[in-house]
């Protein structure tokens, strides 16, 4: 084994913050949906 | 403990699937439901959108009170079979991920809420989720077998918040809604109570069948379910509700009050046997969709 080479853990680390990085940037791309269609509904109430 | 130190000195970080767990999805459906029905019967439409945001935060914000609640009760968890499988007593957590989760959705939840609908809905979110952790899970839960009875309030705000986010105000409606839910919550969870008091016992819940024994939980049961079925069927006198709702609230009504006294009148001690116990319990989370259903139906359909 080199002296660098990845731990055994190292593989499911990166695994696991690749999953949450993902879920959190659908997440973000849904929130900046739901803000955007809030402040119409809410332009179109004072209309 | 040992499991989720163990967890923390590897620092792999949680699976995203974990801190969905924490929020507790299968409770919330009943939350998110009662919410939408408080919205629905409300006089003052809103607008899709954001009827659709206040839901979502009613959600989130018993997502957060989910995570805070599993956070604080972790060592709890871990004793009993029921939740020993849940992220932090089974290891696949730390502690201070869980707190942040909770925090920062609760503020979130509410921040957005305020944002989308108004500071009435806002607060009473933000009171909904205050009490659940902190009057709920840090006080009561571990010192009284009333835990449940005062408790059980956290679990009535969805539908005064529905009503609120579409009007900006409380009426009595949804005040009887609220009534209805923490009338109802001391005989569904005594009902659980009943058959996995073991878990409750290993744990030191108090429990009203640990603390007070399996005859008077049972005739608290039924003596719970008559102001329960007063509170569902009040809102058709008082002219909240039409003929078509207040039958239905009867009708259910006395099927639970019929299965609450089948409760009281058994003898059976094995948790296993408990058959009318275990009725109660599924009848009665059927009973809660199907009475606020019958109200929506009745505002929507026969107004």
């Amino acid at each position: 084994m080199k002296p660098d080479a990845p731990r055994p853990d190292d593989a499911e680390i990166r695994r696991r913050q690749r999953a949450r990085a993902v879920v959190m940037a659908v997440l973000l791309a849904l929130f900046v949906i739901l803000v955007y269609a809030i402040t119409i509904a809410k332009i179109r109430l004072t209309l | 403990m040992t499991s989720v130190t163990a967890a923390a000195q590897t620092a792999v970080p949680a699976d995203w699937r974990d801190f969905l767990a924490l929020t507790k999805p299968r409770v919330m459906s009943l939350v998110v439901f009662t919410g939408l029905a408080g919205m629905l019967i409300a006089p003052v439409p809103i607008p899709p959108v954001l009827g659709f945001t206040a839901i979502l935060c009613i959600a989130l914000g018993a997502g957060a009170a989910a995570a805070l609640n599993m956070w604080y009760e972790a060592d709890l968890d871990a004793k009993m079979k029921r939740t020993a499988d849940r992220p932090l007593p089974a290891g696949r957590m730390d502690r201070q991920s869980a707190l942040h989760f909770g925090v920062g959705l609760a503020f979130f939840s509410v921040i957005l809420m305020e944002l989308a609908t108004n500071r009435m809905a806002a607060a009473i979110l933000a009171l909904s989720i205050l009490f659940y952790v902190l009057v709920y899970t840090i006080w009561l839960k571990r010192r009284t077998p009333q835990n449940i009875v005062i408790g059980g309030a956290a679990g009535a705000f969805p539908p005064l918040i529905g009503w609120a986010a579409a009007t900006g105000h409380v009426g009595l409606l949804p005040i009887l809604l609220f009534a209805l839910i923490f009338l109802w919550t001391p005989p569904h969870f005594w009902a659980l109570s009943l058959f996995v008091r073991s878990d409750y016992e290993a744990a030191g819940v108090p429990m009203l069948p640990v603390v007070a024994g399996i005859g008077p939980t049972r005739r608290q049961i039924f003596l719970y379910s008559l102001p329960m079925a007063a509170a569902a069927v009040a809102p058709w006198p008082l002219g909240l509700a039409g003929a078509f709702y207040g039958i239905a609230a009867a009708v259910l009504s006395l099927v639970f009050l019929a299965m609450a006294l089948m409760v009281w009148l058994s003898r059976t001690v094995e948790p296993a046997a408990m058959k009318a116990e275990k009725r109660l319990f599924a009848f009665s989370i059927l009973y809660l969709f199907a009475i606020f259903g019958a109200l929506v139906a009745d505002r929507l359909l026969f107004a």
